[in-house]
């Protein structure tokens, strides 16, 4: 065959963290190379080498078409090297022409030829059999139709190797059925084609080869043809347990929170209950709608239908006011978008959510830098003092402020959406030591999570999401991570 | 923020947390040397600066006490991440419904003065309505609410000014009564107004630095989605903000009117300009949750003074706009240089170290000088 691009040895080191770990590979022209590996295994840090949109250690080599190459996002485009990103990068408001040349208008006289680029449009709409028209406005289309909108983008340019990060997600199986369809006729004509997805059905369908990474290094490579799929997820997992956080074990006391039938928010049909002393893992895909079950959970998305039940009793929340006064605490995802205010200082950011429990309406700051001091020091949060405004603390301090915020309503039932994201190891394992004493001091954990050794080492018992329910719980020795991976992608059969 | 935090505590703190009304008041406190200093030498040290003699400064402080209680809702407006630029025309529309009150409909002072500020509430309640319901922006709402006003006050007034016959002189008593100028030999005067504009900015200062209502109210403009996943009533709190508004143009528009006994539709004019400028002055932030009523007081007498001092200079009115120009974007942009200047220093500083000593110690150089950050 004929070979495009090739990558020797090449790592990547963040700061304490080793993304990628002397990675070789080699693709080819008219091939599909399939990327596999669970989240943070460093998928996400090879395209953004290959794109160019950041630099290897040095040592790494690069080869395109043979010739040692250096990737930037300017050249690794001029070589015909296109990354669609999981995201759309869109202009809603311009029409698929204007989106696809934006930056590289065809100009004569610095007149933009509005003919010649629609003329191109269609030509490779055509081309992928879409029946998209090249004055639509990308706002009016579906994700999977932008998709193939950045598709022909790629296209009417000159395209060597096109990188496809996660194409299908949350997309119709129409839809999914056109991009692939889409993937085969790119494949045809000589184009070399990286693919990245979690759903194992469409690696076996597209594929011709494929790369498992896990921790950064690369595991196995082997051809799609005669693979079998247990194999291919034994080598997406195979972290060893021993290496896990150890966590103390509390027994569970009674139910305190429970959902029965909770549909709402893109998630339908949930029951579960909650016992105290206990964590419940939420395990599945991002997008899988754990994160949308936790919103409506907490009153700040509208349930639909079904009950939530706080100590045996109905629980309504129409609004986050509701769940925090029925001692409820939602340890958000995004931190910095949706837990903090960054430029407040850590006392007012740690009194301001217990202002709901609190009476009359005097709230002095002296107040607040003592409720802020007292946190620090509790939480051992690293700051000079209450004054010291969030944003210039590190991502595992700033967590601990979002928690002290939480602990100060003198909350029961907490939710941890991906508890550890972004903070550095030695504040993951004081986070890790914070959920125990929460549980020691007879709270509740749910706790979602994309990080396999921290559901497996934290869980009591692991709910696994697939396509907004509920696909499966697993308890006790049950738990472990190729039976939740097998849940969480559908793949019940195995 | 605290705004009535004692000097000693800032300035143990002063790195972490810069007093957020330091940068203005060093060029308000700058500007008036300035004008001082230009009198005095002028005059050969021989007489006594005018620009700071008692009659002076009230006469500033008559000038400014209107916006400046509209400036204190306005930084409320702002800490919530809202904008209000119908106050000039409501302040208009105010002036006119009270003096038509007063002389056309005969409803007596009181209920004339109810009315109008009742009718400023209404209105502002109305946009604020809009404004937190949906995710239209206040500059449009408020700017169509301008448009709207001028169009309500025109039809009251027949698009004619309303002439009183004092009714509201009461307003503008002075509580100083016979006392001269020790300087100057002129009368002193104190209408109940400037008094009014101080006991609402103490009011404002208090609510937003010591009550549950003003803590969150800098929440909502600092996060809104991180302040409704902690329980805070967003909607309201927004909302709530353009009642305040409503109240305090009713106020000062009434206050206004008292001064020129004329229920006229140019009595607002450029009234949201000035107020706006006074508290982005004050170093309170369009993107909200930031600002406080002592930088707002500070910008409302800084905007206040610059004009009267070009008249002690006898420098001719048009120079009063390019100065007021000129200060707010020197207020808001001072503070930004300053941290860009400390910050470019720093790290010269580091390349001057990194050079002497090995790279292991020179990464630890962010941690001093005037990097405030403080990374674990």
């Amino acid at each position: 065959m004929d070979e495009i691009l090739r990558l020797e040895n090449v790592s990547k080191t963040f700061p304490g963290v080793r993304a990628l770990d002397n990675i070789s590979l080699v693709l080819n022209r008219g091939e599909v190379l399939c990327l596999c590996g669970e989240n943070g295994a460093g998928k996400s840090t090879l395209i953004k080498i290959l794109s160019g949109a950041q630099p290897p250690d040095e040592g790494g080599r690069i080869f395109f078409d043979g010739r040692e190459v250096t990737l930037s996002p300017h050249s690794a485009l001029r070589m015909g090297i296109h990354t669609i990103y999981q995201e759309h990068i869109v202009f809603d408001d311009l029409d698929i022409v204007e989106n696809i040349f934006a930056g590289f208008e065809i100009t004569r006289w610095g007149l933009q030829q509005r003919q010649q680029m629609r003329a191109e449009t269609e030509r490779v709409l055509r081309y992928l059999k879409s029946d998209l028209r090249p004055e639509q406005r990308m706002r009016d289309l579906t994700s999977g139709q932008q998709k193939i909108v950045e598709i022909a983008k790629a296209l009417v340019f000159k395209s060597n190797v096109i990188i496809l990060d996660e194409p299908t997600a949350s997309f119709s199986s129409r839809e999914i059925g056109n991009v692939l369809d889409i993937v085969r006729t790119l494949r045809a004509d000589g184009i070399g084609i990286i693919f990245i997805s979690h759903h194992l059905d469409e690696v076996f369908d597209i594929g011709d080869r494929a790369i498992v990474l896990r921790d950064g290094r690369k595991v196995s490579a082997y051809p799609i043809a005669g693979l079998a799929r247990s194999t291919l997820i034994k080598d997406m997992v195979g972290r060893d347990p021993a290496s896990f956080y150890r966590r103390e074990p509390v027994t569970p006391g009674e139910v305190v929170f429970a959902a029965r039938h909770v549909t709402g928010n893109g998630v339908h049909d949930i029951s579960f209950e909650l016992r105290r002393g206990e964590i419940l893992g939420v395990a599945g895909m991002v997008g899988s709608g754990r994160s949308e079950l936790m919103e409506v959970l907490f009153g700040s998305a509208p349930l639909i239908s079904g009950e939530i039940e706080i100590h045996g009793k109905p629980a309504r929340h129409a609004s986050p006011r509701d769940a925090i006064r029925n001692k409820m605490c939602f340890i958000t995802e995004d931190r910095q978008g949706t837990g903090l205010f960054l430029e407040k200082s850590i006392g007012e950011n740690v009194a301001v959510a217990n202002m709901v429990n609190t009476r009359g309406l005097v709230a002095r700051p002296a107040d607040d830098l003592r409720i802020g001091a007292h946190y620090i020091k509790l939480l051992g949060i690293k700051a000079p003092s209450a004054r010291t405004r969030v944003v210039n603390l590190s991502g595992g301090n700033q967590q601990k402020v979002v928690l002290g915020k939480w602990f100060n309503t003198g909350g029961e039932i907490y939710i941890f959406d991906e508890p550890s994201h972004g903070v550095d190891v030695g504040s993951k394992q004081e986070i890790y030591k914070i959920m125990v004493d929460l549980l020691k001091a007879g709270n509740a954990i749910i706790m979602v999570s994309s990080d396999m050794p921290e559901v497996i080492s934290m869980s009591d018992r692991v709910l696994v999401f697939e396509q907004g329910t509920i696909a499966g719980e697993l308890v006790g020795e049950q738990i472990a991570e190729e039976t939740i991976l097998t849940l969480s992608i559908g793949d019940r059969k195995a | 923020m605290s705004t009535s935090a004692k000097p000693q505590a800032q300035a143990r703190e002063s790195i972490f947390k810069r007093h957020e009304n330091l940068t203005v008041l060093t060029i308000f406190v700058a500007f008036v040397l300035i004008i001082v200093l230009t009198q005095l030498i002028s005059t050969g040290f021989r007489e006594y600066p005018t620009f700071i003699s008692p009659v002076n400064i009230l006469n500033i402080l008559q000038q400014v006490s209107v916006p400046g209680i509209v400036a204190v809702s306005m930084t409320m407006v702002m800490i919530a991440r809202g904008i209000d630029l119908s106050v000039g025309m409501l302040a208009s529309l105010v002036s006119i419904v009270v003096s038509l009150g007063v002389s056309r409909w005969g409803l007596g002072v009181v209920p004339s003065i109810a009315v109008g500020i009742g009718a400023a509430v209404v209105l502002e309640t109305l946009m604020g309505f809009i404004i937190s319901r949906t995710r239209v922006e206040p500059f449009i709402i408020t700017l169509g609410g301008m448009i709207a006003f001028q169009g309500i006050a025109l039809l009251l007034s027949n698009s004619r000014e309303v002439v009183m016959q004092g009714e509201l002189d009461f307003l503008t008593t002075n509580l100083l009564g016979g006392m001269r100028d020790p300087v100057t030999g002129l009368v002193l005067r104190l209408p109940p107004y400037v008094l009014m504009f101080f006991v609402v900015a103490l009011l404002g200062g208090l609510v937003l630095n010591y009550t549950k209502y003003g803590r969150r109210l800098y929440a909502v403009g600092s996060n809104p989605r991180a302040a409704f996943l902690a329980g805070i009533d967003v909607k309201t709190m927004t909302l709530s903000v353009y009642v305040i508004q409503g109240l305090l143009v009713g106020i000062g528009a009434t206050m206004l009117l008292a001064r020129i006994n004329t229920g006229i539709i140019t009595l607002g004019t450029g009234l949201e300009i000035d107020t706006i400028a006074m508290v982005v002055i004050g170093g309170t932030a369009l993107s909200g949750g930031r600002g406080n009523i002592v930088g707002t007081v500070i910008g409302v007498l800084f905007l206040g003074s610059i004009a009267n001092a070009m008249n002690m200079l006898r420098l001719p009115s048009e120079v009063q706009f390019l100065t007021k120009g000129l200060v707010v974007i020197l207020a808001v942009s001072a503070g930004d240089i300053s941290s860009r200047i400390s910050e470019y220093r720093a790290l010269v500083g580091e390349r001057r170290r990194g050079r002497a000593v090995p790279p292991a110690a020179s990464q630890e150089g962010g941690q001093d000088g005037s990097d405030t950050s403080v990374r674990a």
